[in-house]
């Protein structure tokens, strides 16, 4: 059994049963005598509850249990909080939290906002009592649009929040940017809309949960990505139950990209259910209904400036944003578009002045919560679609005036005017690197040989800066069993991304024993004392050096227990590769035979106590990491039907240290392949008058299918791994998300220029694109 | 309720349905083989695919009772216990899973496209498994899983 490298290639541990059928997802518990919840959600986009009669409903032979607003304000639960790392309003006045109960109370605000559970023997029988509850609605205006909802006369949802205004945010320095504005030779100016989009794990979200009266303690089995934070949530804040009386547990998730980090009413309404009923009660969504369950993300209207110098020299970056937030915060919805979006403003390039202005507004729309990037795609699609505007109106080569602009490595480590700490990286080089996978000297006979065929053929380059984020401790804990196996526990929880191999394979390498040694645990609030969950690409930075700070805690117990059984002085011990030895001696020890020691009291020092290699330690990120890289798109047009086909995609990360590479092309594929979803097909649509969604199926809502996205060449840059963590890590997760969708829409943008079509808004949809070239061709 | 009689994964199988019961539920449910997944209410997502007779169906878009006197199998049974199909292991080797949900069938989907095509290109591949969704991996390692477990059934 080989001992794997930081670096290597190592394929999955938990593959063998998601290959197998053997996956332990919510859906397939069955635990004895459970009963079936369902939620009633409005049909409504804005309405006043008149009435809600479940009379007939209960009287349905089955119905065991349902529960409304009432009876939730009845119980005296509270509401469930924001977090959002923005608290305040750039004139210092907090923002604008309304209270969001899991139920609705006297009014509802979005189409699917849940407003009953209904709990019965059997999931038919719910369904049946679901159609027989009787709500009168009394309809309100509505509003879906966040630019219209900030207008004065506009529909209200707040009775107490002037213009559906959640938060007015700021960050810069604007004085010095409307200096560099007025002293440039050239404004360029576009006014662009980041499209909502919803995750659509393939699982959709579910829990149960049992209540044992004996203890009065919950167990609740949930599809989330966070459940620690989620579990005292629900404790805490809602039930007002002790929260050493929730374990909650995370089984396998099918992929969480953010919507299932959040906390969600439908859990703390079945740890209610279960106490009431004293039964295990189930709740797993529907895929239709997921549409209207889980949370949205992206959404902005935003206006992006920019100021040059006659020689194309970037001057200063202006973005003003109105960012959708739907009906409620949710769990940390006002950041996203302020916060979320502000710290990468302008990318790796050299801007010396920069302004960021956002509004988070309410609408009559499902509530939009971190998605993959979270305000970082956002942020990249902004930068990226002035600069391509700008090479366009004034004449520059697209290429030329980026690589032009880049900050480069000498400037580093620097701080942006947006305070993002940059430490390390090499921009140009990522940047020539990418460039030179996409055979550039090659392009010129490719564009004809389309033009041939009828089509149109052009490319964008996009580099990117991202930055991690989410909770910035994470606690990783080793366990020595008398069976020779090492437990290692940590706080956070993978919904496909792997840790099950690439946490133990840190381990692993750093201890020098084989992967099948370790036995991994996550997901259960039992196993460790905290965790962060997973989001903004945190579990490598802060989940991994949690995990290589507890082995070198492990190893330097373990030279203390080598010295004893060597007999010599402890500093005279070293650790090499997997082994406890006194340099030219023959007194060597392995790993896995200290493990065994440290459980025999006879071998141990007398200041030792069996058990005393175990270990728990906690990882505090001390600042934030700055991944980077570059993405390249070549597309062909049809301009006969606007048919995109992405005919090349290249591109260059710099994660700092790539601990697994096979693992991480995945999380490059599969953020690209969500990228490209937004660019060209994914779009929630909700209707204007009757704030319906009409996108609310998969066969309305058009998820990237395998004929969709095309093969992509990745490579990483290694050149700068991070000094902020030991490992020299950055994160990966989310990068895909900020590269692919202007790649993707500069690139057709190039392909279609003689159009003198300059900007589409996503999703790039064929009829979209044909109309845009047909209407400037009679435009003329 | 109809007594419904089948074989599945080899095995004869003899059990009561209801005639609305979907053969998705009855095999999650009745049968306890919970790797077939449901990952939509559409018949979009292609995670419940099984093959009956040998050919891929999505099991959600037939009634339990129409699969009486069929043979069908399941993830659980495409290969015997304790070892994998040529076609698991392309998926493993290749990184073609990530969270795991789409994965049961996406290779069942991809079994019965090589059993039907045994040398597919990449394109016939991408277009194969139209039917099936993922949300993970960008399909590319998927793609190549396909085409690397074609070449290990040849064998």
């Amino acid at each position: 059994m080989a001992v794997p490298g930081i670096g290597d290639a190592v394929s999955r541990t938990e593959d063998q049963r998601f290959l197998t059928g053997r996956g332990n997802y919510v859906d397939d518990i069955t635990l004895e005598g459970q009963v079936y919840a369902l939620v009633l959600r409005s049909p409504e986009a804005h309405a006043r509850i008149v009435s809600i009669d479940v009379s007939e409903a209960l009287a349905l032979s089955g119905v065991l249990l349902i529960v409304t607003g009432e009876d939730w304000q009845r119980e005296g639960f509270g509401h469930i909080p924001t977090k959002s790392a923005v608290r305040t309003n750039r004139d210092g006045s907090p923002i604008a939290e309304p209270p969001r109960h899991c139920l609705a109370m006297d009014r509802v605000r979005f189409v699917g906002e849940p407003v009953a559970l209904v709990v019965a023997e059997t999931a038919e029988v719910a369904a049946s009592a679901l159609a027989l509850i009787e709500v009168d609605y009394e309809s309100l205006p509505a509003v879906v649009d966040p630019v219209a909802a900030l207008a004065d006369g506009a529909p209200q949802l707040w009775d107490d929040i002037p213009n559906n205004l959640c938060a007015d945010f700021e960050l810069g320095d604007a004085a010095a940017t409307d200096a560099a504005f007025a002293e440039a030779d050239h404004v360029i100016a576009i006014d662009i809309a980041n499209n909502r989009v919803t995750a659509v794990p393939i699982e959709p979200r579910g829990a149960i949960a049992r209540y044992d009266a004996d203890s009065d303690s919950f167990e609740l089995y949930n599809a989330t990505q966070n459940v620690h934070a989620n579990r005292d949530t629900f404790a805490e804040q809602v039930l007002g139950i002790d929260k050493r009386k929730l374990r909650q547990i995370a089984p396998d998730v099918g992929g969480g990209f953010g919507v299932k980090n959040g906390v969600y009413p439908e859990p703390a309404l079945i740890l209610y259910a279960a106490r009431q009923l004293r039964r295990p009660v189930k709740w797993i969504n529907t895929r239709s209904e997921s549409f209207l369950a889980d949370t949205h993300g992206r959404e902005q209207i935003s206006k992006v400036e920019l100021a040059l110098r006659a020689d194309g020299t970037f001057l200063a970056l202006r973005t003003t944003t109105t960012g959708n937030i739907g009906a409620f915060c949710w769990t940390v919805g006002p950041f996203t578009p302020t916060g979320g979006s502000a710290r990468t403003q302008g990318g790796p390039y050299a801007i010396g002045a920069m302004h960021y202005q956002a509004k988070a507004v309410f609408t009559n729309t499902q509530p939009l919560d971190p998605y993959r990037g979270a305000g970082r795609p956002e942020a990249s699609f902004q930068i990226e679609r002035v600069i391509e505007l700008a090479a366009r109106e004034l004449g520059f080569d697209p290429v030329e005036l980026r690589r032009k602009n880049l900050i480069p490595r000498a400037a580093l480590p620097l701080r942006t005017p947006m305070g993002l700490e940059v430490d390390c990286g090499d921009f140009p080089q990522v940047f020539e690197r990418t460039l030179a996978m996409s055979d550039r000297g090659g392009f010129a006979e490719r564009v004809a040989a389309s033009r041939a065929r009828g089509r149109l053929r052009g490319f964008a380059i996009a580099p990117y800066l991202e930055c991690t984020g989410g909770a910035p401790n994470e606690y990783a804990g080793i366990t020595f069993t008398a069976d020779g196996l090492i437990e290692l526990a940590v706080g956070s929880q993978s919904t496909g991304m792997g840790h099950e191999t690439s946490m133990p394979q840190i381990l692993a390498a750093r201890l020098g024993v084989p992967l099948e040694d370790i036995r991994y645990v996550q997901g259960d609030t039992d196993a460790t004392p905290i965790g962060g969950g997973h989001g903004g690409s945190r579990n490598l930075e802060v989940g991994g050096n949690a995990v290589a700070q507890a082995a070198d805690e492990v190893i330097d117990k373990g030279k203390a227990i080598a010295a004893h059984l060597f007999g010599t002085p402890l500093d005279r011990v070293s650790f090499e590769d997997g082994r406890f030895l006194v340099p030219q001696t023959n007194h060597v020890l392995t790993m896995p035979e200290v493990a065994v020691a440290s459980l025999d009291p006879g071998r141990l020092p007398e200041d030792l106590q069996p058990g005393c290699l175990n270990t728990g330690s906690t990882f505090a990120r001390s600042a934030i990491v700055v991944p980077n890289g570059c993405h390249a798109a070549e597309v062909e047009v049809d301009p006969q039907t606007g048919i995109i086909e992405i005919v090349g995609y290249w591109v260059v990360d710099d994660f700092g240290t790539i601990v697994n590479p096979l693992l991480c092309d995945g999380q490059v594929m599969g953020g690209i392949a969500q990228g490209i979803g937004q660019a060209l097909l994914e779009h929630a649509v909700y209707d204007a008058d009757s704030g319906q969604l009409l996108t609310a199926t998969l066969l309305d809502y058009a998820l990237p299918r395998a004929g969709d996205i095309p093969d992509m060449a990745i490579e990483y840059y290694e050149g700068a791994p991070t000094e902020k963590n030991p490992l020299g890590v950055k994160g990966a997760g989310e990068a895909g998300c900020c590269g692919a969708p202007p790649a993707v829409v500069n690139a057709v943008l190039d392909a279609i220029k003689e159009s003198g079509v300059t900007n589409i808004d996503m999703p790039l949809k064929p009829e979209k694109v044909w109309r845009a070239i047909e209407d400037a061709r009679r435009a003329g | 309720m109809a007594t419904l009689t089948l074989t599945v994964n080899g095995k004869p199988v003899s059990a009561q349905a209801e005639a609305n019961t979907l053969l998705v539920e009855f095999l999650r449910e009745t049968l306890g083989l919970t790797g077939t997944h449901v990952g939509c209410d559409t018949s979009q997502c292609g995670a419940c695919v099984v093959h009956l007779d040998g050919l891929a169906v999505k099991s959600c878009t037939m009634l339990a009772l129409q699969a009486e006197g069929t043979e069908v199998t399941t993830i659980e049974g495409l290969a015997p216990p304790g070892s994998l199909h040529p076609m698991q292991v392309a998926f493993h080797q290749n990184h073609g899973l990530q969270c795991g949900f789409c994965t049961p069938g996406m290779v069942m989907a991809s079994v019965a496209l090589v059993t039907d095509n045994p040398n597919p290109s990449e394109p016939e591949v991408r277009q194969g498994l139209a039917g099936n969704l993922c949300r993970c991996t960008g399909y590319q390692n998927i793609v190549k899983s396909v085409i690397a477990g074609a070449r290990a059934m040849e064998r």
